[in-house]
């Protein structure tokens, strides 16, 4: 036991002391949160409608009073060089007050490219005024006739809509738990490489196989260091999420994305047989590889396999054995928990075991492989 | 005391080791003298363990290295080759790191750790990262590194390779010092003037078999010749590989 | 220091006839008056709510009937539950509270509310507690209004509503309808004394207990229920009563308080008459000075007068078209009917700009079109008439003065509205509040007034009153805002800043002074003259056709 100690202390400090490794990890850590928050706050500046929407209206003489409640919408007319002026045009038909008179559909025509999703909620929006507008015409057009306009509301839909202001936020929040689960097999790679394939290079694995330690001690210590430096980079992520997404207004988008103390918790427990088992299979890959460079494409490669899980799980495109998987199944649990839902405890449980029986077996293959000559000089 | 006893050893298609057998004593500095490609890193490599014989055994205080190989290897000090520093340590920390793998208990270790350092006079870089180290200040690590938990058998790889004179000197009279303590020092070499000056034992190896065994004068007297070189050159049948 | 503003936008849910839209009515706040039986409300209720207005466009659904919809969500105090019109899971539940204060072991009642919460919530100790009018809205009812005008509080704060004891869900005071059908009934010599003894016979309750005070005591508890440590307050109409009660009573749990169509302690809610014929002159006088309304109705004014004058004389009895159902009826169209549709009608920007063309038409003898404002009025704002007794007999009606009692002569709406309630709280029998209920509110905290200047509830100058001894308050005047300023301006927005910033310092109220009028229909179809555009063609070839069928 002490010599394991005394090798993860080593592996720790070697790690703590080598830029790479360090950069490799806390760099993704501390940028991917900031870099999501960055690039939703555009986001949400280019969906939103913004407050006041400038769009081009032709013939607003014609309809005064729909252009002053577009106006009182927030809809206005902008001009040519407004740089907020949206690419959206309402054309009033020069007709427009005479089929008003005569009881008939007055003419009005959007023009807009609807495929544009930075303009589709403006466009939505006006519609939706429009629509408004002329309802309300309809309503007052009946009253005028003495007839209650209530009878033009012949069904009328309750919706309930189960989400919460968390579950709404769903999607995002799968990413997010996404680069989580990603900083667990980032952050600790390079470490991973450097404490195998790196070790091996630098001809200092043989010297360590030549001292009284046996190979189950080695390979424990360096699961271990490897693991904790991808927990840290998980804490890491964690905190800096926390503290960066609350600066993101998602209200605007009508949910909130909070990253509770609770869900930091679970994420960490959570985390801990997935740190181990990318630690196993980060070390597995490198000690099979010759050199540096060689485990660094390998493990590039191996990745994806568990990152594509993860990644499907948080787009929710999965088929439902996903969430027995490992990873994807703790991915999967940790949605449910963030939207409110019950924990599948079952799943996680078969997940979380599954993810440690691959990290026991690619241990016992890693302190087999170790035994070999071929693995020990890289022949 | 470090004995090996008919070992045979294939690696692909080369017969590294052929049958060899040899003791080294304690109290003696025994030599182990081939040409390149002789079998000699891969004898060592069997001594640790980390190569399996297919045949024959190595010993180490009588204890058998495939059977008990923590026990085995408790009583060894390695001097590698290359030396297989951590850049990012300072050669305290890497010393202190080693003898805590050797069997030392932390606090043994840090003790052993600064009597090594005083020892081979490394105050003046021992806390210093290893990186950038000239190649005798990388010997000494790697040599306090070998001896901090006083193994009582102490085997060095091509030891002197890379040293220039001073290095050399120092290296020759800590082995002297270790021997005169009562340590089997083994180690391997191409170079004869060095195994000539130092070795009490030398080893001739040449294609993975013994060819010789004896101190330096006797294997002179064995073959007639004058110097060790040319006895060496008639013990391998060629001067291939031969540093003079 | 009254800002005047103009500018008035229609709340989205007050103002909108729109089919869809739930009524707001919590919005509008109008005191109603007149008492009582449903079928004489449209007349003389006070009306101190939001306007019936959204009634129109969405069905009122009996409130038992909502009340059951929450009820099985509420075994546990506070729960998971929906409410018409809002589709996100809210949080219900009551508190339970005894219905007479100095016997508190007496019959208890439950006061239900209902918390919209925070889509992100930055301060769990403060929410924004939204007060309907009435007397006698349900705010919980009206919750689609208030969700949509405060959903920029909403973004960070709770926002909490409140079944005022006797409306709504906690324990309802209300009558039943009369047999005779609103269209027929002729209400200009009913017999309110007789209605509401009846009423008051089927009601189980103290009601002498549903006053104000007691109300704001349930507030209270309810705050201290949810926890909350800090309440921003937003009044409508005689919800500012009951804000301004909150502020003088309860003033270490208020953060800010926003008075919306503003009924000063000062004054008795009965004084509404002279409003009402204020929000009549405003509209004669709109008209006339806009060209279109001018040029199509020259004569309006004296329109109004000589159907009123008919109709006091006798009501017009025709066969009609029921609005809702369209089965033949009989309408028996009185003065109260007609002056009553009217006057809810000025409530809304939109609905008021249908009167014009409505007076017109009834001079002509035709008077589908008020028939259609009638019927829009017909289910009162959903307000609870017995709690809505239980206020004005208790907190107003001590304080007609012989002079107002003089100057109600000369109204007929307050003429109306003080007969009526006279023979109301002759069967109520509500012992009058101390004097000192009726002084002006004294109090530092940060306090936003918004008055609208066609208003024909709450007019600017109510406002001011209330203003005495606020030392730390703005008034804001929207110019083209009827009651409700936060539902057709940016008042709303106002309301947002001030929760955020706790601050009436940099309120601004420019944007109150946006024109957003609305233009008067010119006919039952159009509000755009066929002049102004200067083309006449009516043709359906050329540009017209092209655009719009595909």
């Amino acid at each position: 036991m002490n010599k394991i100690m005394a090798m993860v202390r080593k592996e720790l400090i070697d790690a703590a002391r080598d830029k790479r490794s360090v950069m490799a990890g806390l760099y993704y850590a501390i940028g991917t949160p900031l870099i999501m928050c960055g690039l939703f706050m555009v986001l949400i500046g280019q969906l939103t409608s913004p407050d006041d929407l400038k769009i081009t209206i032709t013939n607003p003489d014609k309809a005064p009073d729909l252009v002053r409640f577009l106006s009182n919408k927030g809809i206005n007319s902008g001009e040519a060089k407004d740089s907020e002026l949206k690419a959206i045009e309402l054309i009033i038909s020069t007709d427009y007050a005479a089929q008003m008179n005569q009881g008939k559909g007055a003419e009005i025509t959007i023009v807009a490219d609807n495929s544009n999703e930075k303009l589709q909620n403006s466009i939505r929006r006006l519609e939706k005024q429009l629509q408004s507008y002329s309802t309300e015409m309809g309503s007052l057009r009946l009253i005028a006739r003495g007839i209650d306009p209530r009878v033009m509301q012949p069904l009328k839909v309750n919706v309930h809509d189960q989400a919460t202001s968390d579950s709404k936020g769903g999607m995002i929040l799968g990413i997010a738990i996404f680069t989580m689960i990603y900083s667990v097999f980032i952050s600790g790679m390079n470490l991973a490489i450097d404490t195998s394939a790196g070790e091996r290079e630098r001809n200092s694995l043989a010297l360590l196989l030549s001292h009284p330690l046996t190979t189950r001690q080695l390979v424990l210590s360096k699961i271990i260091a490897v693991s904790l430096f991808a927990l840290l980079g998980l804490v890491l992520i964690l905190l800096v999420s926390k503290i960066a997404y609350t600066f993101v207004p998602w209200q605007e988008l009508g949910f909130s994305v909070n990253i509770t103390t609770e869900f930091m918790a679970l994420m960490l427990v959570v985390g801990i047989p997935v740190a181990l088992m990318a630690a196993c299979l980060q070390l597995f890959v490198s000690f099979m590889a010759k050199t540096f460079k060689e485990a660094q494409s390998y493990l590039t490669m191996v990745l994806f396999v568990p990152l594509a899980l993860s990644m499907a799980a948080s787009y929710n495109i999965a088929p439902d054995m996903l969430q027995w998987l490992p990873v994807s199944g703790q991915q999967q649990a940790l949605m449910d928990f963030i939207k409110g839902k019950d924990l599948p405890m079952l799943q996680l449980l078969v997940s979380t075991l599954g993810t440690l029986a691959i990290a026991v077996l690619l241990a016992f293959g890693m302190e087999r492989s170790l035994k070999s000559e071929k693995v020990i000089f890289g022949l | 005391m470090i004995k090996v006893s008919n070992l045979s050893k294939r690696i692909g298609d080369v017969q590294a080791l052929n049958d060899l057998s040899f003791v080294a004593q304690n109290g003696q500095i025994t030599g182990l003298l081939g040409p390149n490609g002789a079998g000699k890193t891969t004898c060592l490599r069997t001594i640790f363990g980390l190569l399996k014989p297919d045949n024959g055994k190595a010993e180490i205080e009588g204890i058998d290295v495939a059977i008990d190989p923590i026990g085995a290897k408790q009583q060894l000090g390695l001097f590698p080759d290359p030396f297989g520093l951590y850049e990012r340590l300072t050669p305290r920390e890497y010393i202190r790191y080693f003898a805590e793998l050797s069997g030392l208990s932390p606090k043994e270790a840090k003790e052993a750790t600064s009597q090594v350092i005083a020892k081979l006079r490394l105050e003046d870089i021992s806390d210093r990262r290893c990186k950038g180290f000239s190649q005798g200040q990388r010997m000494k690590t790697a040599l306090a590194q070998a001896i901090v938990h006083s193994p009582s058998n102490i085997i060095l790889d091509e030891p002197t390779r890379g040293l220039d004179v001073m290095s050399t000197r120092l290296l020759r009279d800590i082995l002297i010092d270790l021997k005169n303590q009562g340590h089997c020092v083994l180690f391997s070499s191409h170079v004869m003037q060095e195994v000539a000056a130092l070795c009490d034992q030398v080893i001739v190896m040449a294609q993975g078999r013994v060819v010789a065994i004896g101190s330096p004068t006797e294997l002179c007297i064995q073959t007639g010749k004058d110097s060790l070189e040319e006895a060496f050159i008639q013990l391998i049948g060629t001067d291939e590989g031969i540093a003079a | 220091m009254i800002d005047s503003m103009t500018h008035r936008k229609l709340s989205k849910t007050a103002q909108r006839p729109s089919p869809t839209r739930p009524r707001h009515g919590a919005t509008n706040a109008t005191w109603c008056t007149r008492i009582l039986s449903t079928r004489m409300l449209s007349i003389s209720a006070l009306m101190l709510a939001m306007a019936s207005t959204t009634t129109w466009a969405s069905d009122v659904k009996s409130q038992q009937t909502q009340a059951a919809d929450i009820a099985r969500n509420m075994a546990n105090n506070t729960d998971t539950c929906y409410v018409e019109g809002v589709s996100d899971r809210l949080n219900c539940g009551f508190v339970t509270v005894p219905e007479n204060p100095n016997k508190p072991d007496g019959k208890q009642i439950q006061v239900h509310y209902v918390v919209l919460p925070a889509v992100k919530n930055v301060n769990h100790e403060e929410a924004l507690l939204a007060i309907a009018g009435g007397p006698g809205q349900s705010a919980i009812d009206n919750a689609t209004g208030f969700d949509a005008m405060l959903s920029k509080v909403r973004q960070q704060r709770d926002i909490l509503l409140i079944d005022q004891r006797g409306t709504g869900r906690s324990n309802l005071l209300t009558c039943d309808e009369g047999a005779q059908s609103p269209l027929s009934f002729d209400d200009d010599n009913a017999d309110t004394l007789a209605e509401t003894q009846k009423c008051l016979a089927k009601i189980d309750a103290d009601v002498t207990q549903y006053g104000s005070l007691n109300a704001i005591k349930d507030f209270e508890a309810v705050r201290q229920h949810l926890g909350y440590k800090k309440l921003h307050v937003y009044g409508i109409s005689y919800g500012t009563r009951m804000a301004q009660l909150y502020m003088r009573l309860y003033p270490a749990h208020l953060a800010t308080v926003t008075l919306d169509g503003i009924v000063p302690m000062q004054q008795s809610v009965l004084e509404i008459g002279a409003s009402i014929d204020r929000g009549f002159d405003l509209l004669f006088k709109d008209c006339q000075e806009t060209t279109a309304c001018h040029a199509q109705f020259p004569e309006l004014k004296a329109e109004f007068d000589q159907v009123a004058a008919s109709l006091a004389k006798a009501p017009v009895m025709e066969n009609v078209y029921d609005p809702v159902t369209g089965e033949k009826t009989m309408l028996t169209m009185t003065r109260g009917k007609f002056y009553g549709s009217i006057r809810m009608a000025l409530y809304q920007a939109n609905v008021r700009a249908l009167v014009p063309h409505a007076i017109h038409q009834a001079a002509k003898h035709n008077f589908q079109p008020i028939l259609g404002l009638y019927s829009l009025t017909i289910d009162n704002a959903g307000m609870a008439m017995g709690m809505h007794a239980s206020v004005v007999c208790g907190e107003d009606m001590h304080r007609i003065t012989p002079a107002m009692r003089e100057q109600a002569q000369h109204s007929f709406m307050g003429k109306t509205m003080l007969e009526g309630l006279e023979a109301t709280c002759e069967v109520w029998k509500v012992p009058a509040v101390d004097d000192s209920f009726s002084e002006p509110i004294s109090s530092d905290i940060p306090t936003l007034l918004l008055s609208g200047e066609i208003d024909p509830a709450t007019p600017p100058s109510w406002g001011e009153l209330a203003m005495e001894k606020l030392t730390n308050a703005k008034h804001f005047v929207a110019p083209y805002a009827t009651h409700g300023v936060a539902y057709q301006s940016c008042a709303n927005n106002l309301i947002a800043d001030l929760v955020r910033s706790g601050s009436v310092k940099d309120l601004d109220g420019e944007c109150l002074k946006k024109d957003v009028r609305r233009s008067f229909y010119l006919n039952a179809s159009s509000v755009e003259p066929l002049d102004a555009t200067g083309t006449k063609t009516i043709t359906t070839d050329d540009n017209a056709s092209t655009g719009a069928k595909e």
